[in-house]
């Protein structure tokens, strides 16, 4: 579980928000949705480890990221996967050059299986035959999807998705919901970084809690599934869900009330 | 074959430059570990010295053959001589007509005036003024000796004039190993610099920078083992052709056969582990400076 207590972030002078709360279960789904610059990658980074928080607090398996001991932060990131908004990869590198990347941060993986589990999570996101192309001639949303592929290669407990949706484009969102679902049934946690929800997935009507502001928390109910418009699970005590005017409307339209909006107050 | 390990995170992912400068790397070694082996060889200009010079002890005359003969394996068994031969005065003589033909009037009287001798050659390690004193003290004493010939002055001159030429040689393979480090610095830090995105990769995923550097350097350290006993082996190999072929290079550098012996073994096996310790240090130094907060 990655709890957020009362996290705040300034940058560039300006105070992004302060007061976060947040809970993400095991086999929880999020969004966090908001325009471009209100710090979607910038929470995403602060609930990694990778960045400390103005104020507050992350704390992940029972110990603080920050404030608990480094190896604690580095095993956090070793279980967690990440793909970010712009996937860096110099000239020349290959999409097998990221997975034997991954298997070196996996700590090494037999040659054999390493193709044969490639091979696999490629066919999975559509791109069969890609390991021997270079990443700079992928398209967006190939890379987008080679990124995520390299990323469940090393089967995170954790997985951070920054605008993967976006990247990956509209036709990848039912898939990927599919994906996740599953993912969330082995206990995985998933927290996306998106601009708006996808347009299926609010369909889906189970959003657990939405609150207006810069951000929109949306806990996204991976299992056990629910009847349409009602909670697909409890959400744990002290966390946004909980709040019954934090809940979304059936319809899937955001609640104007919970910690994340009285996070964003004074914002803007 | 196992999986990509932190050791080999060069190879596994710039495996092209990382051949290219290989190669170049082992060119350099091998052009380093042919100069260590050449000086340890000829002790730098000590085996050239000691194939010109010889030490002539002229005995009295009168002394017989088997006195003659016993003085030259006394002499042969001192550590730093490497061959002494005696002459009796008939081959004395002979020697004498030889190299001056026409002359054989002096002996007309039909008594030879030419006493026997023992020719002394030293080896390169004995060519040094403690040398060539320790076997004219062993001599000295003989009563059997007339006079013993060993440059004199014009020896002194030429020990110390071997002396600097020697320094003069050792610098040069010092300099030439700190080129060698040098380059090898520089390399490092280029593959640390390429290795920069991957880095950032794995730190992001929780494998912290130190372990990436420390892996990387026993990587460094086999490599430059196994790079540097190439290297050491190919110049043995050469240098044995060499001397097979050109005489001046058994004569300068001396024979390949004598790389087999003992006190080559030791100092060569002590390049190879300096050579692979060097490059893992240098691994670590080309990781500082292009990491230089520790990632």
């Amino acid at each position: 579980m990655i709890e957020a207590f009362r996290v705040g972030a300034v940058s560039r002078g300006r105070t992004l928000w302060e007061g976060l709360d947040l809970a993400a279960g095991d086999g929880e789904i999020w969004v966090v949705t908001g325009p471009p610059a209100c710090g979607k990658t910038l929470l995403m980074r602060i609930l990694r480890g990778e960045r400390r928080p103005d104020s507050g607090d992350v704390v992940a398996g029972g110990e603080s990221l920050y404030r608990g001991s480094p190896g604690h932060n580095l095993r956090f990131r070793a279980f967690s996967g990440m793909v970010p908004e712009y996937l860096p990869v110099p000239p020349g590198r290959t999409v097998g050059d990221l997975f034997r990347l991954s298997a070196l941060a996996a700590g090494g993986v037999v040659a054999a299986e390493r193709t044969r589990r490639m091979e696999e999570l490629l066919a999975i996101m559509g791109l069969p035959g890609v390991e021997g192309a270079e990443v700079s001639s992928l398209s967006a949303s190939e890379r987008a999807r080679a990124a995520l592929a390299v990323e469940l290669f090393r089967s995170p407990k954790y997985l951070f998705l920054d605008m993967l949706l976006a990247n990956a484009g509209r036709e990848w969102e039912e898939r990927l919901w599919g994906l996740f679902r599953a993912l969330a049934k082995e206990e995985k946690t998933i927290l996306l970084m998106e601009r708006r929800l996808p347009d299926r997935w609010q369909g889906a009507k189970e959003i657990l809690s939405l609150s207006a502001g810069p951000f929109t928390w949306s806990r996204m109910a991976a299992f056990p599934p629910q009847r349409q418009g009602a909670p697909a699970a409890p959400a744990p005590s002290g966390v946004p869900g909980d709040r019954p005017g934090g809940e979304a409307g059936g319809d899937g339209t955001p609640g104007q009330d919970g910690p994340a909006r009285e996070a964003t107050k004074g914002e803007e | 074959m196992s999986g990509p390990s932190l050791w080999w995170i060069d190879w596994s992912l710039h495996g092209k430059p990382m051949r290219r400068e290989t190669v170049g790397r082992f060119l350099l070694c091998f052009f380093v570990a042919s100069y260590f082996l050449a000086m340890l060889l000829s002790g730098g200009g000590n085996r050239f010295l000691s194939a010109q010079y010889t030490m002539t002890v002229i005995l009295r005359g009168g002394v017989p053959d088997e006195e003659g003969e016993g003085i030259g394996g006394k002499v042969a068994a001192l550590p730093q001589v490497r061959e002494a031969n005696y002459r009796n005065p008939e081959q004395a003589w002979k020697e004498f007509l030889a190299a001056y033909p026409g002359l054989e009037s002096v002996r007309s009287a039909g008594k030879n005036p030419l006493p026997g001798y023992v020719e002394i050659r030293l080896r390169p390690g004995g060519m040094s003024e403690e040398g060539i004193a320790g076997v004219r003290d062993a001599l000295e004493p003989l009563p059997q000796v007339e006079k013993i010939l060993s440059g004199g002055d014009v020896m002194a001159s030429l020990l110390r004039m071997k002396r600097w030429a020697n320094a003069v040689l050792w610098g040069g393979f010092a300099l030439a190993c700190v080129v060698f480090a040098i380059v090898l610095g520089m390399q490092e830090k280029a593959r640390a610099a390429r290795l920069a995105p991957e880095v950032s990769f794995l730190a992001d995923r929780g494998v912290p920078g130190g372990r990436i550097a420390a892996r990387r350097a026993a990587g460094a350290f086999v490599a430059g083992g196994l790079l540097a006993f190439l290297a050491a082996g190919a110049s043995c190999a050469a240098m044995f052709f060499l001397s097979g072929r050109f005489s001046f290079v058994r004569v300068a550098v001396g024979p390949a056969q004598e790389l087999q012996d003992a006190r080559v073994a030791l100092p060569a096996a002590l390049f190879l582990l300096s050579a692979a310790i060097l490059q893992a240090l240098a691994s670590l130094a080309g990781w500082r400076a292009a990491f230089p907060k520790g990632r």
